[in-house]
C-alpha cells in the first residue's frame, strides 16, 4: 500500500521564520492519524502542505503517491477541512451540497443528504447562521461526500464545547469506518485525539518530535515514579529519558526504551505526548538563553 | 464551476442590471428629447437664427451629455473596484479559499471560469451603456463635433468595452498581490484613474503618426479658429481645427508665401473700419501656417486601437493571474 503521507526533509519558511523544519515522515495507509502540538507548532503548515494549499520551500512531500494538488485527480483524492471550518456565509446548506456536486466528479449526494438530515441541519439555512458545531459538521460533510481517500481535518474540535466535541468525534469514527478512508486530524490537546487515533505525530517548534503507530508508541514508553525515578541513571542501554518532572511530592520520568524495563509501568499516550512537547519547549527556551 | 460563479455573483449582477436599467431609461428619454429639439430647432432654423439655435442646443444638453459620459468613464472603475479587487481577496479573508480550492478542480480552472464569466459581464454591461449613450448623444455629437475629445472619445462606441475588461482584470490581479480587500480596492482605483488620465494626455495621440500640413489662411480657416493676432514672438493663430479632426497644434505662427514671418507692419495695412473688408484684405496677403492633426476618418481606427490595446493588456493580466495562482 502507498503511504498516505511521505515527506523528506520537508520545510516551509515564511518571510521571517521557519514554520516547519527538516520534517521526514512516512504515514502508512489506513490510519487515523493524530497530529498533536502546541499552538504555533507548525500543524496547520504541515496540513496545508499535505493538501497542497501551500508549497514547500525545501524538501519533498507526496500524498497517496503524488504531489499534493498536482491536478484535479489528486485534489479529488484528498478532502480537507481547514481550521475554523470555513464555509460560505451567504450560501445555504443546500447550496453547499450543490457546490460539492458541481465541483467534484465522485460526489456522493446520497451520503451528503443523509448526513445533513441526521445532523438536523435545515437545508435552507444560510451557513453564516449556523453554530460553530453545525458549521464544522457541514464542512466535514462536504469533505466526506467528495469520497476522498484521505480526509484532513485541521483542529476540527477546537471551536466546539466538550459535549459537541465528543459527539463530533464519535460521529467521525462512525463514518470513517463506513467510508474506509484514512484520516489526519490535528489538535493542541492530545486528550481529544487519544480515543480516536491509531497513529500519533507530535510536532513542536516546527519539528517532528515523535511519530509512530499508537501501540508501538505505548510499548516503547515507560513512566518511572518514586524510587525507580531516582535510579533513572541506571537504565538499560539504548534507553532515553524524554522528560523528568519534579514536584514537591514526587518525581516522574518518561523514558523511551526498546528493551523492556523490568518493574516499570507503561506510560499512557497523554504522558508521552506531554513529555515530548515539554522537552521541545524547554529546549527552545534554553536555545534562546544560549543565543543571548 | 459556472454555477458557483453565478451563485456568488448574482447579487452584484442584479445591482449592475438595476443601475443599467435606470440609466437606460434616462438615456432613452434624453436621446428622444435631443432628437426632437434637433429636428424642430436646428434642422429647420432660419438662417439668421441658426447660430443662436445651435448655442441654445449646446447649452441645454452639454451638461447632461458630459455627465452621462463621465458616469460611463466611472463604470469600469466601479467594476474594477467592486468586482475585480474582492474576487480573490474576499475568499482569502473569509478563508473560503481553503474550502473551494480543495474541491476536485484546480485553482487555475476556478480562476479561469471566474475571469471569463465576470469579464464578459463587465464588457456586456459597459458595452450596453456605451451603445445607449452613443445613440442618445448622437445628435449632440453631430452638431458639436469634437469626438476626439478626451471625454467624448472614451465614452462612446468601442473604447469603454476595453476599459471594462481591463479594469476588472486590474482589480483581480491587484487583489491577488495585495491579498486584502480594502487596500486592493484603493490601489485599483488609483492605478485605473492614473491610466485614464495618462492615456488621452500622453499616449493616444502617438498611436498613429499625425499628419502635418500647411493651411492657407482664408475666411474658412479664420472662422474655424479662436484667435488671431500679434504677440511678443510674432503673429499667430490659436485653436484652428479642421472639421472632425483631432488637432495636435493649439497655436501656430503665421508666415508669408515666401516663408518669412508675417509682421505687425503687414497686419497694420489691413486695419480699416470695416471688419469684413479687413478680413478680405488679410486673406489677400496670402498667409499660411503649419497644422498637425489626426484626420477625421481615423476615428474608427483609433477606437479599434484603443480597444485592442486594453484587451491586450487584459489578456496579459489574465495570463499573469492564472500563472500566479497555481501555488
Amino acid at each position: 500500500m502507498t503511504p498516505i503521507i511521505e515527506t523528506r526533509d520537508l520545510g516551509k519558511r515564511y518571510r521571517h521564520k521557519a514554520a516547519l523544519t527538516d520534517c521526514t515522515l512516512c504515514v502508512p495507509s489506513g490510519r487515523i492519524v493524530g497530529l498533536v502540538g502546541p499552538n504555533g507548532a507548525g500543524k496547520s503548515t504541515l496540513l496545508g502542505l499535505t493538501c497542497g494549499l501551500i508549497a514547500p520551500t525545501s524538501g519533498t512531500i507526496t500524498v497517496l503517491g503524488d504531489r499534493p494538488a498536482a491536478g484535479a485527480a489528486q485534489l479529488a483524492r484528498v478532502g480537507f477541512v481547514a481550521q475554523d471550518a470555513p464555509v460560505y456565509a451567504g450560501l445555504s446548506v443546500a447550496d453547499h451540497l450543490t457546490l460539492g456536486r458541481r465541483l467534484n466528479r465522485r460526489w456522493d449526494m446520497a451520503l451528503a443528504r443523509r448526513r445533513v438530515e441526521q445532523l438536523g441541519l435545515d437545508p435552507a439555512q444560510k451557513a453564516g447562521r449556523l453554530s460553530g458545531g453545525q458549521r464544522a459538521q457541514l464542512a466535514l460533510t462536504v469533505a466526506a461526500a467528495k469520497r476522498a481517500e484521505l480526509l484532513i481535518l485541521d483542529e476540527p474540535v477546537a471551536a466546539l464545547d466538550p459535549l459537541a466535541r465528543s459527539a463530533f468525534l464519535r460521529d467521525l469514527l462512525e463514518f470513517v469506518a463506513e467510508l474506509g478512508v484514512s484520516v489526519v486530524l490535528s489538535s493542541h490537546l492530545l486528550g481529544d485525539l487519544e480515543r480516536v487515533c491509531d497513529h500519533l505525530i507530535v510536532l513542536a517548534g516546527g519539528r517532528i518530535q515523535l511519530a509512530g503507530d499508537v501501540p508501538d508508541v505505548l510499548a516503547e514508553h515507560y513512566r518511572l515514579t518514586g524510587e525507580q525515578a531516582e535510579q533513572a541513571d541506571r537504565l538499560p542501554a539504548g534507553a532515553e529519558v524524554i522528560h523528568t518532572e519534579r514536584t514537591a511530592r514526587e518525581t516522574t520520568v518518561i523514558v523511551r526504551s526498546s528493551v523492556p524495563i523490568t518493574g516499570a509501568e507503561h506510560a499512557d499516550l497523554e504522558d508521552v505526548g506531554l513529555a515530548y512537547m515539554t522537552r521541545a519547549a524547554v529546549a527552545s527556551v534554553r536555545g534562546l538563553e544560549v543565543a543571548r | 464551476m459556472i454555477w458557483l460563479t453565478w451563485r456568488q455573483f448574482r447579487t452584484q449582477a442584479a445591482v449592475a442590471a438595476g443601475a443599467l436599467a435606470v440609466l437606460a431609461i434616462y438615456l432613452v428619454v434624453l436621446g428622444n428629447q435631443m432628437r426632437h429639439a434637433y429636428s424642430t430647432d436646428i434642422v429647420g432654423c432660419l438662417p439668421e437664427m441658426c447660430t443662436s439655435a445651435r448655442r441654445d442646443f449646446e447649452d441645454a444638453y452639454g451638461v447632461p451629455v458630459a455627465l452621462a459620459g463621465a458616469v460611463l468613464l466611472g463604470v469600469p472603475a466601479l467594476i474594477g473596484v467592486f468586482w475585480g479587487a474582492p474576487l480573490i481577496t474576499r475568499e482569502l479573508e473569509e478563508k473560503t479559499d481553503r474550502m473551494v480550492w480543495n474541491q476536485s478542480i484546480t485553482r487555475v480552472h476556478w480562476l479561469a471560469v471566474k475571469l471569463a464569466v465576470l469579464g464578459l459581464a463587465a464588457m456586456a454591461v459597459t458595452g450596453l451603456y456605451s451603445l445607449l449613450l452613443t445613440w442618445s448623444a448622437s445628435r449632440y455629437d453631430q452638431l458639436v463635433g469634437g469626438r476626439f475629445g478626451a471625454l467624448a472619445f472614451a465614452s462612446r462606441n468601442l473604447a469603454p468595452i476595453g476599459y471594462a475588461a481591463f479594469a476588472f482584470l486590474l482589480g483581480t490581479v491587484i487583489g491577488l498581490l495585495v491579498r486584502r480587500t480594502l487596500p486592493a480596492m484603493a490601489v485599483t482605483l488609483a492605478v485605473f484613474a492614473v491610466l485614464q488620465v495618462v492615456m488621452p494626455i500622453a499616449v493616444r495621440q502617438h498611436l498613429m503618426t499625425p499628419v502635418t500640413t500647411t493651411v492657407k489662411l482664408d475666411l474658412a480657416a479664420m472662422s474655424r479658429s479662436d484667435f488671431m493676432g500679434i504677440g511678443p514672438d510674432g503673429a499667430r493663430i490659436d485653436g484652428y481645427t479642421m472639421p472632425g479632426a483631432w488637432s495636435l497644434t493649439t497655436t501656430s505662427k503665421l508666415y508669408n508665401a515666401d516663408g518669412t514671418p508675417y509682421t505687425a507692419a503687414q497686419s497694420e495695412k489691413c486695419h480699416g473700419s470695416n471688419q469684413q473688408e479687413d478680413m478680405a484684405c488679410t486673406v489677400s496677403q496670402n498667409i499660411h501656417f503649419s497644422y498637425t492633426y489626426h484626420p477625421a476618418d481615423r476615428y474608427w481606427r483609433f477606437q479599434w486601437i484603443e480597444l485592442a490595446v486594453f484587451l491586450g493588456l487584459t489578456v496579459l493580466l489574465a495570463g499573469f493571474a492564472l500563472w500566479r495562482i497555481r501555488a
